[in-house]
């Protein structure tokens, strides 16, 4: 990089700053808007305020939303890394074009149109009673978070040497006993990278959600999708830059636990 | 010697991976404390062999029995067999000590009795400084005695080791042979020793065994695989040799009349192994064996006419390959010390009773059909 002429390098970071701008941008726009004092959206703020803050926590509905959208997103993270681990390590068992079978149909959802998987779920869901469920709406985003940990655990096994296993099995060890002491601790990473994608996946899905949600159970991008049809208001903003925290916190957390969990792992 | 750890034993053991015959039907017998090396080129089956013996596989046909205990269908982890695996396969999130304790861990060994036994291997092996080390933080050669001492803690019935040393220089292969042979001499521990290299089997074994194309070739002691060679395959990977194909005439008692076709000559040497009249076989002769004599001088009867296209000086020894009429090529070795140049006319002999004709095995049946 530093080779480059510096016309060219300059022409380079030039388009990368861009390219950063238009993704960041207008997300990071939503934070000053909550901070709006007028409750109309301007920006810049013409006056700052903390006043929609204290809207949003004061309002039952949007608390209970944000709270279900947490619930959900946890229930929905917790099957994701039970099955989707249980179904990397089977994956990497299996052999030649089983596996590339397998991998296809985990990996299905997302690919297929989330609306079209939304509709599916729904009318299923209907026959077994699940619709307007907490549980429901989790095993619907349970189809879209598994691939992420599919994916991510089955990268970590790929540092797995199979002689290890074989090693550890050699020396007495049963198939549990491996799983603990050997497998696990490299696997450690992917499974924290596949919870935070999990529960972000989760924790902003609307399409299966608007599908599932009762009114007394909205999740807090299907009230922000309803808030917007009725009234626009700063609060709204104040639910967006929560959802953006959020995403960041896990973020950071995962960065933080990540590389730790691979210094003693690998 | 102490004899520890038990004896071996294998009775018709096959093994197929769908049509391909990895190992035809074999019969091994190991005596307890013994060091048989299982020696043959990749794809010979020693690996498929090997696996057969831990565990890691379950052979198509046959027995395998560990002392008295039948364990044929016994899982790897129920066999108690120390392993040391080509890449050692030391788990790298483990200390040094915990590497070499987790066989008594998870035979749930209390933690005192665990921890004298992983400090006797530590001393054993000379790495007392290193308990607490991470495996990365470890030379190549390091990592090796850290894999045997985690084979050996767990005081195995049998020791099974993969080409253990290929992942080191060969300085550094040749000072750990010595020591796996004295630490064998000291403790006697059955080991089955897989390797390609017949220089590592010649130093460690009491016997090998020769594999070629899923078969035990020839299983014996290392002076008489190369004075006894059964076939040409064995003739060739165990030390150097001349081989000639040559056609048998008759046989009278342990000789045999051969004729070389190309060489327009017949020879009486001795017969190995089934050798019958009237069949391909190959002319043994080791190069050290070989009689190089000036063409004035005569020669005997057996004397082939050659001249000398290479020479290469090994120190105390010369090296001549010389070029047959035939237009073969041999190779001869002796005691550095007369002059003989290059593209000299000589002719070649060899010492009484030194020649030995052998069957060609598959392989060189193969190579020929091919060609």
């Amino acid at each position: 990089m530093s080779r480059l002429p510096l016309p060219l390098r300059i022409s380079a970071n030039g388009a990368c700053s861009l390219v950063l701008a238009f993704l960041v941008l207008p997300i990071l726009s939503v934070v000053p808007v909550s901070f709006n004092r007028s409750s109309f959206i301007y920006l810049p703020p013409k006056a700052y305020s903390d006043v929609w803050y204290g809207r949003f926590f004061a309002d039952t509905e949007w608390r209970s939303s944000l709270l279900h959208s947490i619930e959900v997103a946890l229930l929905a993270t917790a099957m994701a890394l039970v099955l989707g681990t249980l179904a990397a390590i089977g994956l990497r068992r299996v052999g030649g074009r089983l596996r590339a079978g397998l991998a296809a149909l985990f990996l299905a959802p997302m690919i297929v149109p989330v609306i079209v998987t939304a509709v599916a779920f729904y009318r299923s869901a209907l026959d077994v009673g699940l619709n307007g469920t907490i549980i429901g709406m989790s095993l619907g985003h349970l189809l879209l978070a598994l691939p992420f940990v599919v994916i991510n655990v089955g990268i970590s096994l790929r540092a797995v040497d199979p002689n290890w296993i074989r090693a550890a099995e050699g020396l007495g060890a049963g198939p549990w006993t491996i799983f603990r002491t050997v497998t696990l601790p490299h696997v450690v990473p992917g499974i924290v990278g596949g919870a935070v994608f999990s529960f972000v996946t989760s924790f902003d899905e609307v399409v299966i959600a608007v599908f599932m949600a009762a009114y007394s159970n909205k999740t807090l991008p299907v009230k922000i999708w309803e808030s917007i049809r009725l009234e626009f208001t700063p609060v709204v903003a104040v639910a967006a830059t929560m959802m953006i925290l959020i995403a960041i916190v896990l973020y950071a957390c995962a960065q933080a636990i990540t590389p730790k969990a691979r210094e003693g792992g690998l | 010697m102490t004899a520890s750890g038990l004896s071996l034993h294998i009775a018709g053991v096959s093994k197929r991976y769908g049509s391909f015959k990895a190992l035809e039907p074999t019969d091994l017998d190991v005596r307890a404390g013994e060091f048989l090396t299982l020696l043959g080129p990749s794809g010979s089956g020693k690996t498929t062999l090997l696996n057969l013996i831990a565990g890691y596989s379950e052979p198509n046909e046959g027995e395998i029995r560990i002392g008295k205990r039948d364990v044929t269908r016994l899982a790897a982890r129920h066999r108690n067999i120390g392993m040391v695996f080509q890449n050692y396969a030391l788990f790298p999130h483990m200390t040094v000590s915990e590497n070499i304790g987790y066989g008594l861990a998870v035979r749930r060994v209390p933690s005192e009795e665990s921890a004298r036994r992983v400090g006797e291997m530590l001393a054993l092996m000379q790495l007392g400084s290193f308990a607490d080390r991470s495996i990365q933080q470890l030379s190549g050669g390091q990592q090796q005695r850290v894999a045997l001492a985690r084979a050996l803690v767990i005081e195995p019935d049998l020791l099974l080791m993969d080409e253990p040393l290929s992942a080191l220089d060969k300085q550094l292969r040749r000072q750990v042979q010595l020591e796996l042979r004295r630490l064998h001499l000291k403790h006697g521990r059955t080991t089955i020793y897989v390797t390609h290299d017949q220089e590592e089997a010649l130093v460690l074994s009491d016997r090998i065994a020769v594999l070629d194309q899923g078969r035990i070739q020839q299983l014996g002691r290392a002076d008489d695989l190369y004075n006894n060679p059964v076939n040409s395959f064995v003739a060739g990977f165990i030390g150097e040799s001349n081989l000639i194909p040559v056609i048998v005439k008759s046989i009278s008692g342990s000789r045999a009349l051969v004729e070389s076709e190309g060489l327009r000559k017949s020879f009486t040497v001795e017969a190995g192994p089934g050798i019958e009249a009237g069949g391909n076989a190959q002319l043994l002769v080791r190069p050290e064996h070989l009689l190089i004599t000036g063409k004035m001088e005569g020669g005997g009867c057996d004397g082939i006419s050659a001249e000398i296209i290479e020479i290469a000086y090994l120190g105390e020894l010369n090296q001549f390959t010389l070029l047959l009429e035939s237009g073969q090529t041999m190779t001869a070795r002796e005691v550095a010390g007369r002059s003989l140049g290059l593209g000299a006319k000589v002719h070649v002999s060899w010492k009484p009773g030194c020649a030995r004709v052998v069957t060609s095995s598959t392989r060189e049946k193969e190579k020929k059909s091919n060609a």
